[in-house]
């Protein structure tokens, strides 16, 4: 612009020239400060830490840009009303670059980013978003993806690039898309949009099956009720529902609109860039955009998208030929449709085609045309940018500083890192009741790496739930209790792993004066437990730390059918009515029998402190039978029951007192845990695990000190005999002489020694064996059988270690003179003495 | 050791001796106050000692059915007996008699310990009923045959056994002997069986035993094969049609038929026979075949018959269950409100809301009945109906293809008349090539002896024919008409159960109330 606004000034001196030439300067100064915020941010840059390949462009890649002008020129010439082409963008060090070129196809070894979802999030998460100045504008330059990676900081563009790399490494069928979208869109605006953690998720209702109708089934009562009265009420029923639907949707509506967003000056003029992922690979069905800032996937008939000027990827360029009146939404995506879509490079077409390896054999002379073609096109030349990398340390911060901080429509969420916060939290999600986000209606929280198994906490209506994993001492799932009052005895409910409990408890609920717990699957057959306590009397007893327990009003337990027993012995419910010293008895029902019997005692007071001497009397019984003609129980069998159930009164008590404890327990250790709040590591992590870490600090040690002592161990052989002629500094040629004599002696010595002492020992053991052998021979006859076999086994053992010392002594002659000669050889060689031999 | 019998006078198991013995081993302190006021019924006793008695007899033990455990050691018993009513015996000590035979014990399925230790039993016997034996204690007794050992192998579960003092414990390979062959064992005679011995007892036995599971194995096989074909056969007299699969029917006809065995041998008929026997054979099997397919027609009827009568009764017994149990609530609800208030009025008003209440309920529940029993009554016509047209398709079908059987036999006979008659002329044209069998020759006289022998055979047949046909009709009219009217004998019973249930709950309710409240 400035060019051609200084050759004006110079070839037009007249008055017109002057005031074009002064509007033009208005132009320029309101120009200039869009344009000056881009070029000092390249101009400062230090292009030394950049490799060859930024800073220049190979010849292939000058080729390449000339066929992009030819293309841009043709483009222009043909579309005059068109915006121009995203192209050849300025690179980091002001180098132009072809598009296609600074993607860089990248599989990086983390599981997630095997997936669209995990590379769309961790692009979205891993760079901070910076909006396009002006937003109707293209950038004027698009950085590597390290770069950008490195920076942690980008544009739509440099979003979309990178992404579209990992897309591509993975093995998707992925193009950058450069476009337009709305305002939402391209400054990344979530805030009215659901958090797509709180969407709905779709459950698939299943229709419950209706039973067949059977040829014997009985008919169902005659309705007696008037037909046209039950019609008029389903009709009066059926006018209050649509009424009451066409209000809601009245106020839906209503709402809607006040929600609507603000209408947009730059509708439709804002540039965008995403990428969009085509079906066919990977398992994909059928095409869709990944946003690149928030990592959402889009189906192109998202009224989000207003139109595409262009895409590619690192094959090819191609620019839309449709109109985009209507959005992407009849768009078609077949980049081979030439009437669709104009490409760049002829020659890469023939990479979307696969053709079989073995019709290209049948076709040789087809096949040579096709190359000599092939020839004939430019082929898009090797990627200039760095490769694309990510540390585990940089993969696991994920955010920049591991935070990020997204709105959404009255929700907030949070992210961090793992192990970045002391209490592992790594997500928090804030529900608000209204779009200023001031109403704060519920807050979840997810954790990882708790110590203590913790996974979610869920703060809603005063309600505080927390999840759990299995692994925790007691085998706790979830424990739902009021924010406001979190100490025993207060309202509570917790799940338990019922598979991992001795008791089978799945289930303990309580509030203030009452307990209820549920089992599953236990030996005795019992499923619920309740109690019902009453209200502590005030004494005037020394202050405890904790005060009486609170008295046991009621204890009601029930049980399932055990089918060993008959109905009628087989207990369904019994309640223990403690204050008033009463015990109710219901069994199970026969099966045909619609009553069930029930069984009321009323217990003596103080009854199980006397134990078995309880006395009987006819009115402590109070019974019902269903079976009026069978016989009635006998007093003995109804006093042993009574005996029997004051017993099962007691332990139950016991049971309602332990649980009890155990709430307390659990209450001390979740306190504790929250103030401790620990994070486990897992052995694997070896940049967090300090135990791992010193263990293998340790090791490295041992090994580096094992080293030095075997540098050590090779000891000099001439120190003793240097040490006996006093450590002088220069030898003489007789010393040396002497010095060679004397080692080599030595070593002779030495070697006649060890000979002698394997000869010693050899002889030692022959003559034992003779002696036993001997000695043998002489009792032979009066030689018990284990005597005998001890001396049998004593030969064998004799003879082995006969046979290795003989084995021994050969080796031993046969290395002597091989030592003997090379130490002569070392001694020879050796620096000191070398001088005179 | 047994005692002499006239040391002391032998006595016998008396009613008195059974009380003593049950008051003394009975409950104690105030639980045994409770009995002796009431006295206890000799079938609820689980377990008796009668030891040290001098019983030379075992007897006037039949009430004791629940007995578990019983302990009869040290007396003078001679013979195991009397003792067929103690089903459930688990139990049993026997020792210290003079027991020579075991016997009678067949009837105590159930038992898992048995000690006859000294007594003077030979042989191991006659305990095959004894499925769960676990313990056996048999020592210093009398046995002396190792190979007696083998009939312990038949009780799975016997882990425990004792021997020691028989005669047999002297022989050298009696304890390797008894752990080969008894596998399953953990004790012998009091002591660990380890797994030395066990490994010496097997390669020591090892071919023998082979041997003898290989035709153990067998013998299981065969009689596994024998129940299968039992029950198949079971299944083929309910649908009427066994052995009418193979060629009984056929073989029958000629088993009582002297005549037709003797024509039989006239040459030339032997192709005919053949020929008919298949054709025969060939109706029957249709015959069978439909009667299966109609059997299996049969029984889901009466499946699908029978699951919607439970679930009707189920759903029933649903609405009765929760009518019941709302009353129940409320009753404790009012309960708990009588107790509490001492007005006068306000009790008379209550007392009466719930005798109200109370009717209410029973209307309810009779009305939920006698709904019930309208829709059984016509599922079960519908029933009746349906089951009456199945078997009359049956007997219908059976009775055409048994006249083709008739038409069959008829022109069978037709032939043999024919074929008679020609061989009859070669013989009294003395033409006759072939020499016929002497008895055979005898009916060869003339035409009226040979035409009657063909017409008895002839007669035989029929009638063999005429009693199958008549035993599918009679036998599938009985079963239909006692099967209906069982299933209405089982409804009557089951709505009288159901009215008497009603009604008696009801009595308890208004019972209830006036003993609680009333002064």
């Amino acid at each position: 612009m400035d060019i051609i606004i200084e050759d004006g000034q110079e070839e037009s001196p007249d008055a017109d020239v002057e005031d074009l030439k002064e509007e033009l300067e208005a132009i320029q100064i309101t120009a200039e400060p869009i344009i000056e915020p881009i070029i000092p941010t390249i101009t400062k840059e230090d292009f030394s830490e950049y490799p060859e390949s930024y800073k220049d462009n190979t010849n292939k890649e000058k080729l390449i840009l000339a066929y992009v002008e030819n293309y841009r020129r043709q483009y222009v010439h043909l579309f005059r009303d068109r915006k121009p082409l995203f192209l050849n963008p300025l690179n980091e060090c002001g180098i132009e670059k072809f598009v296609c070129t600074t993607l860089r196809p990248t599989l990086l070894s983390y599981k997630a980013l095997y997936h669209w979802q995990g590379c769309a999030e961790f692009v979205a998460d891993y760079l901070t978003m910076k909006q396009l100045e002006p937003p109707q504008e293209l950038p004027m330059c698009l950085f590597s993806p390290s770069t950008i990676l490195k920076r942690q900081l980008g544009n739509c563009f440099d979003f979309s690039n990178i992404l579209c790399s990992l897309l591509l490494g993975a093995g998707y069928d992925a193009y950058v898309v450069s476009g337009y979208a709305t305002k939402e869109i391209c400054l990344a605006d979530e805030s009215r949009q659901i958090c797509p953690l709180l969407q709905p998720k779709k459950e698939v209702v299943k229709e419950a099956e209706k039973p067949e109708p059977r040829k014997y089934t009985v008919k169902p009562p005659r309705d007696l009720r008037s037909k046209f009265i039950i019609k008029m009420e389903a009709r009066r029923k059926k006018e209050a529902e649509e009424e009451e639907k066409k209000k809601q949707q009245e106020d839906e509506e209503k709402i809607a609109e006040l929600e609507k967003p603000p209408p947009d000056a730059l509708y439709g003029l804002r540039i965008h860039a995403w990428v969009l992922v085509r079906g066919g690979k990977r398992e994909v069905p059928e095409d869709f955009f990944i946003e690149p800032f928030t990592g959402q996937s889009y189906p192109p008939s998202s009224t989000s998208f207003l139109g595409i000027e262009s895409v590619w990827n690192s094959i090819n360029y191609w620019a839309n030929m449709q109109n985009c009146a209507s959005g992407c939404k009849d768009m078609s995506f077949d980049l081979m449709d030439t009437e669709k879509w104009e490409y760049m490079l002829a020659g890469s077409d023939q990479s979307q085609i696969e053709i079989p390896d073995v019709e290209e054999e049948l076709y040789d002379l087809d096949d040579d045309e096709k190359e000599n073609d092939d020839e004939k096109h430019l082929d898009m030349p090797a990627t200039w940018v760095l490769p694309i990398c990510v540390t585990k340390n940089q993969y696991e911060m994920r955010c920049p500083q591991g935070k990020k901080t997204t709105l959404y429509k009255k929700a907030k969420l949070e992210k961090y890192a793992n192990y970045l916060l002391k209490d592992g939290l790594v997500t928090r999600l804030s529900v608000y009741d209204n779009n200023e986000l001031t109403d704060l209606k519920k807050v979840q929280e997810w954790f990882e790496n708790r110590e203590d198994k913790l996974t979610t906490r869920v703060h809603q209506d005063g309600l505080i739930t927390e999840d759990f994993v299995e692994g925790r001492p007691r085998s706790l799932q979830q424990h739902v209790y009021k924010a406001s009052n979190p100490g025993p005895e207060a309202e509570r409910t917790m799940t338990f792993f019922h598979k991992a409990r001795v008791n089978g408890l799945c289930k303990r609920e309580e509030t203030p004066t009452e307990m209820t717990e549920h089992f599953v699957n236990r030996d005795d057959f019992l499923y619920l437990r309740h109690v019902l306590f009453g209200k502590r009397q005030k004494k005037v007893a020394p202050a405890t730390a904790e005060g009486p327990p609170r008295p046991i009003l009621k204890i009601t337990e029930k049980f399932h059918r055990n089918d060993a027993l008959p109905a009628s012995k087989d207990v369904e419910e019994q309640i223990f009515i403690i204050h008033e010293d009463k015990i109710q008895i219901t069994y199970h029902r026969e099966d045909p029998n619609i009553t069930a019997s029930t069984r009321d005692f009323y217990k003596p007071p103080n009854a199980e402190e006397k134990g078995g001497s309880l006395q009987w009397s006819n009115d402590m019984t109070n019974t019902f039978q269903v079976n009026p003609h069978g016989s009635p129980a006998k007093n003995l069998a109804i006093y042993e029951n009574l005996l029997q159930l004051i017993q099962t009164e007691q332990k139950s008590i016991q049971a309602v007192r332990s649980s009890e404890e155990e709430v307390k327990d659990i209450l001390m250790d979740r306190q504790k845990e929250e103030l401790a709040s620990e994070l486990a590591i897992s052995v694997y992590d070896t940049e967090r695990n300090d135990k791992a870490k010193k263990h293998r600090k340790e090791l490295e040690r041992l090994a580096m000190e094992e080293k030095l002592r075997r540098q050590e161990m090779e000891m000099d052989y001439l120190a003793p005999f240097l040490a006996q002629i006093g450590n002088p500094d220069k030898i003489s040629k007789t010393q040396a002489f002497k010095l060679k004599e004397d080692c080599l002696a030595d070593l002779k010595q030495r070697l006649i020694d060890k000979a002698n002492l394997i000869q010693l020992r050899f002889e030692k053991e022959t003559s034992e064996l003779h002696k036993r052998q001997q000695d043998y021979q002489q009792k032979q006859v009066a030689m018990t059988k284990e005597d005998e076999e001890q001396y049998f086994n004593y030969c064998s053992e004799a003879m082995f270690r006969i046979h290795i010392l003989e084995l021994r002594l050969n080796r031993h002659k046969q290395m002597a003179p091989h030592k003997y000669m090379q130490l002569e050889q070392k001694l020879r060689q050796d620096p000191r003495l070398s001088v005179y031999f | 050791m047994s005692r002499l019998y006239d040391t002391v006078e032998p006595s016998v198991i008396d009613d008195e001796m059974l009380r003593k013995a049950v008051e003394e081993q009975g409950p104690k302190e105030e639980a045994g106050k409770i009995a002796k006021q009431e006295g206890v019924d000799y079938c609820d006793v689980l377990s008796l000692r009668l030891d040290f008695r001098n019983i030379l007899k075992v007897d006037n033990l039949w009430q004791f059915t629940k007995l578990t455990k019983l302990q009869m050691d040290n007396n003078i018993i001679e013979k195991i007996e009397g003792m067929d009513a103690l089903v459930n015996l688990r139990w049993l000590d026997m020792s210290f008699n003079n027991i020579e035979m075991i016997e009678g014990l067949d009837k105590l399925t159930k038992l898992e310990d048995l000690t006859l230790f000294n007594n003077r039993i030979t042989r191991l016997e006659n305990m095959d009923s004894l499925p769960n034996l676990h313990v056996l204690s048999v020592g210093n007794n009398k046995i002396d045959q190792l190979d007696n050992l083998i009939y312990l192998r038949r009780f799975p579960n016997l882990r425990t056994l004792n021997l020691t003092g028989n005669p047999v414990c002297d022989d050298q390979g009696y304890k390797l002997f008894a752990v080969a062959y008894l596998s399953h064992l953990v004790y012998l005679d009091f002591r660990l069986i380890d797994e030395d011995t066990r490994q010496k007892a097997h390669s020591l036995y090892e071919n023998k035993l082979g041997e003898l599971m290989h035709n153990e194995k067998q013998a299981e096989v065969a009689i596994e094969a024998e129940k299968k074909a039992a029950q198949e056969l079971l299944k083929h007299k309910d649908a009427y049609v066994e052995h009418l699969n193979s060629s009984v029917l056929f073989e029958s006809m000629y088993k009582e038929d002297p005549e037709g065995m003797k024509l039989a041998l006239l040459p030339g008929l032997q192709d005919m026979l053949k020929d008919f026997q298949d054709k025969f054979v060939e109706v029957c099997m249709k015959i069978f075949e439909f009667g299966m397919k109609e059997y299996e027609k049969r029984c889901k009827e009466m499946r699908e018959f029978n699951t919607c009568i439970q679930d009707a009764e189920a759903a029933n017994k649903k609405q009765a269950v929760t009518v019941i149990d709302a009353f129940e609530e409320y009753k404790k609800k009012l309960f708990t409100e009588l107790l509490v208030t001492s007005d006068a009025e306000v009790q008379e008003r209550k007392m009466n809301e719930y005798h109200e209440g109370v009717n209410e309920t029973w209307d309810k529940l009779m009305g939920l009945e006698m709904q019930l029993v309208d829709q059984l009554e016509e599922t079960i016509k519908d029933f009746e109906r349906n089951m009456t047209d199945l078997m009359s398709q049956l007997v219908e079908y059976i009775q055409g293809l048994i006249t083709q059987v008739r038409d069959l036999e008829n022109s069978h006979n037709e032939k043999l008349l024919e074929m008679c008659m020609t061989v009859l002329e070669k013989v009294v044209k003395n033409e006759m090539d072939e020499e016929l069998p002497d008895d055979l020759r005898m009916l060869f006289v003339d035409k009226d002896t040979i035409v009657n022998a063909i017409g008895a055979s002839h007669d035989v047949h029929l009638i063999k024919i005429d009693n199958r046909e008549d035993e599918i009709v009679t036998r599938s009219g009985a079963w239909l008409s006692g099967h209906m009217q069982k299933i209405h004998a089982d409804e009557c019973a089951r709505n009288r159960a159901r009215v008497v249930e009603i009604t008696n709950y009801i009595d308890h309710l208004r019972d209830e109330i006036d003993t609680q409240f009333m002064p």
